[in-house]
């Protein structure tokens, strides 16, 4: 019980934290010290000052108001990202779950296609062929993330499906669709919820790399992978410049990861205790 | 005994890393001197898959690493000097009398003669792209020593196309152009040759003009910028052509030297006249004003490069960009004006302008393997927005099959040397003709083909630099091209280097004389 009030506790705290990133993405815009994207080449590369907190870029533009600004596309087109992916591969996996037969075999298969490939990969190989651009980066990995979910929503809609409750459903006439927004769906939203709080570490990460090998946001848009990218020949010269913008992806990460952690040991007591 | 087991693990310990060190790099004992150059252009992206001078840029490669050479060579001040040919002379129409040097060799043994010369261009006219409409090469006859070229009309540039890589004299006999491995007269010769990966020299042994001094020499390709810095500093490479700018300051101690000379290798960007944005004049004259040259020069290139003017850097001969009139200076209150006085004027409030409806948006393509070309991007992105003009950036590697649709893009910004031969013909018959090859921007003035056509016939130098000059203010004046820097070359090696030297044609690079200590 004591370590169930100390989960929640955690729980919290971190979603204090969640929600208070998201709000600094949210107000980003007004928290910048200077315009991010304003180019001054009389005072590129320089050193973290108290002018300039986190330096400036071989432009000249001030490194902390881009960090700031950042969040914004790093931040919220991984929850855009995320939510894509839930969302896709829920409906497709309760379509699987409750239909079977032809349908549940030929979704399956597509799906085990997607997961016989590395993802980051493949997920290299679609943004390639798509362009550039932070949009085509989402649709990529979105295309192969999709089925993790997909196989969570079936197993879990398979499991219930036999359940009493679900048979009276059926029994007294309920529609289809009734069916899956009143006794299914909220009977397994929870765990996948939880997976996909977990995965938005892993998302902000994938999608980081992918702008970071150019695959990602256009100039002039601050986005924290492909400020790493472009900047990464000064690593040795001028560090500030890379390295910010990888601090800001490492905290965000493990704010998103730890509170996708303590979520699921709130939601589930018995894998904490396994641990 | 344990002690001396110890003994004996730590020597063979430190014997397996002494080994292990002598393995990186260039190996320094004097009878198997090996070494090793990181280039980032040798790949099959930038069109050099290759070493065969026949097949598109892959005659750089050719000369670049010594394997071959051609009838003149370019002095750094882009004059024309002997070289396998020892002297030349036209009878003032289209007829040529070439001799060349009796103990020239290809590398197979066999001694460079005018029907070994022959056979060579006849390839080269039948297979490359640019060469028979450069050289205009009607006929030839071979004689000794001595051969005969007849132009189909007076070419007077002839003796310096002649010295363009892809007139790298070969052995047909002994060349395997399928491979694209040659036989040339270079004082080294492919041993192997792994396209995108490496490329391995050795000596030529009947080599005509001095004693290579390496026994070995690798040619490593590596495209990225950070990974060739890194392999330089670690010592995996000897020499390194393609440093990018802001890795510069890890080599710049006594550890390595540079070797910096300036080249007529432009950046500029081409207006794309069929662009219905573009085609305003007042649009094109206000980007010209516009783009911030000094400040991209200056800042982004860290001073490694020279502001462009005209189509050739300032000094160039005598048809220099210091002798043109018509070159915009960065001025971004004349741009303001400009587009202004054309009706595209900020009704909204939003910092880009509009006109009848129509934002003042531009699409600006470009590509990544040149590193300064993502940088002035970005820079004019930010200049050009400060004067009201929303630029959409295309940074891709893909850049020819946008190029081919022209609704795709407004502004093609790419990488030229204006002048590979030191002539200035070059560059007005491949870029600002209509239908020539690299005009992708559609550019048409009829004054500018009829002063092309005068300069193709003109023999006077001083003429041909007069003319030269008004080509370059006519297409300034029409702001179809703006020239925004000249590349100053850098080849940094480590100190132990001898002889890696930058020439302002970009070609020689590896010599007899290179040599590592």
């Amino acid at each position: 019980m004591m370590k169930k009030i100390d989960v929640k506790k955690k729980m919290i705290f971190f979603g204090i934290l969640v929600v208070l990133l998201l709000l600094f993405s949210v107000f980003c815009d007004y928290l910048t010290p200077y315009d991010p994207n304003e180019q001054d080449l009389s005072i590129a590369k320089q050193a973290p000052s108290a002018e300039h907190l986190f330096g400036t870029d071989r432009y000249g533009r001030d490194m902390l108001s881009r960090v700031i600004v950042g969040s914004k596309a790093s931040i919220f087109s991984t929850l855009l990202l995320v939510a894509i992916i839930t969302v896709i591969g829920t409906i497709i996996g309760i379509i699987c779950g409750l239909s079977g037969k032809v349908v549940d075999v030929v979704l399956m298969r597509i799906a085990d296609i997607f997961l016989a490939f590395p993802g980051l990969v493949f997920a290299l190989a679609i943004a390639g062929v798509l362009g550039g651009g932070l949009h085509n980066a989402i649709i990529a990995l979105a295309a192969v993330s999709w089925p993790k979910f997909a196989r969570l929503a079936r197993s879990q809609t398979l499991a219930i499906k036999e359940e009493p409750y679900i048979e009276a459903s059926k029994l007294a006439g309920t529609s289809t669709i009734k069916m899956v927004f009143k006794h299914i769906l909220p009977n397994i939203i929870g765990p996948i919820l939880v997976t996909g709080v977990l995965d938005i570490g892993t998302m902000m990460m994938e999608l980081a790399g992918l702008s970071f090998l150019g695959l990602g946001a256009k100039p002039p848009i601050a986005e924290w992978g492909s400020m790493m990218s472009d900047n990464r020949s000064m690593l040795a010269t001028q560090p500030w410049i890379v390295l910010t913008p990888g601090i800001a992806i490492f905290v965000s990460v493990m704010i998103f990861n730890l509170f996708g952690d303590t979520l699921r040991d709130f939601a589930d007591p018995k894998s904490s205790r396994r641990k | 005994m344990k002690k001396k087991i110890t003994m004996l693990v730590a020597v063979l310990m430190v014997a397996v890393l002494a080994v292990g060190c002598s393995c990186q790099g260039g190996s320094k004992s004097s009878a198997n001197k090996t070494m090793v150059i990181g280039d980032t252009t040798f790949n099959s992206e930038n069109s050099e898959e290759s070493v065969n001078p026949h097949n598109t840029y892959n005659g750089w490669a050719c000369i670049r690493y010594g394997i071959g050479e051609t009838l003149v060579h370019y002095t750094d001040d882009m004059n024309l000097e002997p070289w396998i040919a020892n002297k030349w002379e036209n009878d003032g129409g289209n007829n040529w009398t070439i001799t060349l040097n009796d103990n020239v060799k290809f590398s197979n043994g066999k001694a460079v003669d005018a029907a070994a010369v022959k056979e060579c261009f006849e390839h080269m006219i039948q297979a490359h792209d640019r060469a028979p409409s450069d050289t205009k090469i009607a006929s030839m006859e071979a004689n000794g020593n001595v051969l005969k070229i007849t132009t189909s009309e007076p070419n007077p540039a002839l003796m310096n196309y002649l010295g363009d890589p892809y007139a790298c004299i070969i052995d047909m006999q002994s060349s395997n152009m399928e491979q694209g491995i040659v036989t040339g007269t270079g004082p080294y010769v492919v041993q192997e040759m792994v396209t995108d990966d490496h490329l391995t020299l050795t000596p030529n042994t009947n080599y005509w003009n001095g004693t290579p001094k390496l026994s070995k020499l690798t040619i490593k390709t590596i495209s990225d910028g950070d990974t060739l810095s890194a392999a330089l500093q670690t010592g995996d490479i000897d020499a390194a052509y393609g440093m990018a700018y802001e890795a510069y300051p890890n080599f710049e101690n006594n550890k390595y030297q540079f070797s910096s000379i300036q080249t007529s290798r432009t950046f500029f960007t081409s207006m794309n006249m069929e662009s219905p944005v573009i085609s305003d004049k007042a649009v094109r004259e206000a980007i010209a004003y516009g783009i911030n040259k000094e400040g991209f020069v200056n800042t982004l290139l860290n001073g490694h490069g020279v502001v462009g003017a005209g189509a050739f850097p300032d000094g160039f001969s005598n048809f220099g960009g210091d002798k043109v009139k018509n070159a915009k200076k960065y001025n971004p209150e004349t741009a303001k004006a400009t587009l202004e006085a054309a009706g595209w004027v900020d009704t909204d409030g939003d910092g880009i302008r509009e006109k009848n409806g129509q934002k003042l948006t531009i699409k600006w393509l470009t590509y990544p393997s040149r590193q300064e070309l993502p940088l002035l991007a970005e820079s004019a992105q930010a200049s050009l927005k400060d004067i009201g003009i929303n630029v959409e950036i295309n940074n891709t590697a893909n850049h020819k099959q946008f190029r081919k649709d022209k609704s795709s893009w407004d502004i093609y910004a790419s990488a030229l040397v204006t002048a590979p031969s030191g002539d200035p013909l070059y560059f007005f018959t491949t870029s600002c003709l209509p239908g020539s090859d690299y005009n992708y921007a559609g550019y048409d003035n009829p004054n500018v083909t009829k002063l092309v056509g005068d300069l193709s016939k003109e023999f006077d130098a001083t003429k041909r630099g007069e003319i030269a000059v008004k080509l370059q203010d006519e297409i300034l004046a029409d702001d179809a091209y703006v020239f925004c820097s000249f590349l100053q070359m850098n080849l940094i090696s480590k100190s132990n280097v001898k002889n890696y030297t930058a020439h302002a044609c970009d070609y020689y690079e590896v010599t007899a004389d290179l040599d590592i200590e």
